[in-house]
């Protein structure tokens, strides 16, 4: 299980991932995140992720008809949304370089 | 509460019905401290649709509400507060001026039905004797009238700010609780004690005029929110 401080702050952008994909819902993200690995991310703890990616204009949303009663919350990405994926992408690259730098290669550097 | 407030209010009151009574409770909590959110009432009724999909999708998964949500209910709410717009300056003194207007009314009303005088009026004109349509308004209603309105909105604040705690453990000391009894206690006795004396006479239509206006300022101002 990867721990929640370690989470924060990537989980945001990788909820925008699965977004990008297709136009979902927070079940379906949670159940795509554990596919990937990040285990015990509930809807509940996606769900206010998602308030702010809305407030943030990264995500659209539309209420559509559901079988249970109340209108499902459907989430498509925005175009501001697509630009700021790209942005935490190239800073994760140079992140996961710099930290597998200092764990592989770490005093060799003069 | 707008009527697009109104209406969602409405669809999830009829939904609340299909949740299950083991999470019942946390449900009635979360709603309850939303109420006391610094967020309008119409993104408290959005959210209340959110979490009520949530719950009845994991009903139907057999699922139990803290399994989807997770065990620290206040810190989910706190969250999802956090990234809701908070209410502005004009938002907050509509509703303040909404909730005066209103208790106004609704305590006039019944100042005027329990009268002294209303009850001689109706008896006089049944009997047929001579009939008086001033009502008198004495320092007691006024400022029962405050207190009550005070009392009431301090209440809502408590109960909406320790949903999570109230019912599970002593959310309140003794003292505190002594306190707060003996000072609603001192508030009453100083009412029957100076309460008495008329301030002043009015009409009985006026009352109800007066009564009536209040309530149609109340459905404006709860339209324009």
């Amino acid at each position: 299980m990867i721990p929640s401080q370690m989470l924060k702050g990537t989980l945001e952008n990788c909820i925008l991932k699965v977004i990008s994909y297709k136009e979902t819902y927070g079940y379906e993200i949670s159940q795509e995140l554990q596919k990937y690995g990040f285990s015990n991310i509930s809807e509940g703890t996606i769900y206010p992720l998602l308030l702010r990616l809305e407030k943030n204009g990264l995500i659209t949303t539309q209420y559509r008809e559901s079988p249970l009663g109340p209108k499902r919350k459907y989430f498509s990405i925005s175009m501001a949304g697509k630009k700021e994926l790209d942005l935490f992408y190239s800073n994760w690259m140079k992140l996961e370089q710099a930290v597998n730098l200092l764990f592989q290669d770490g005093g060799q550097i003069k | 509460m707008n009527k697009q407030t109104k209406k969602l209010n409405q669809f999830n009151n009829e939904l609340d019905k299909q949740i299950h009574t083991e999470n019942q409770e946390a449900y009635t909590d979360i709603v309850c401290y939303l109420r006391g959110a610094d967020i309008s009432e119409y993104n408290q009724e959005v959210i209340r649709q959110d979490l009520l999909d949530i719950i009845l999708s994991a009903q139907k998964r057999g699922e139990h509400i803290q399994s989807v949500i997770g065990a620290d209910y206040k810190d989910f709410c706190d969250d999802i507060i956090a990234n809701l717009p908070p209410r502005n300056t004009k938002e907050k003194a509509l509703e303040f001026l909404d909730i005066i207007v209103y208790s106004l009314s609704i305590l006039s009303a019944i100042n005027i039905i329990m009268a002294d005088e209303t009850i001689a009026l109706i008896r006089n004109f049944a009997t047929g004797k001579a009939l008086s349509y001033m009502i008198s308004i004495s320092v007691g209603n006024i400022i029962s009238a405050i207190s009550i309105i005070i009392i009431a909105m301090m209440v809502v604040r408590i109960v909406t700010k320790n949903s999570f705690q109230m019912g599970k453990k002593e959310a309140m000391g003794k003292l505190k609780v002594f306190f707060l009894c003996a000072g609603i206690m001192a508030i009453f006795l100083f009412i029957s004690w100076v309460g008495k004396a008329t301030l002043f006479t009015v009409n009985i239509f006026a009352a109800c005029s007066f009564t009536l206006a209040l309530y149609i300022i109340h459905r404006i101002l709860a339209k324009i929110q």
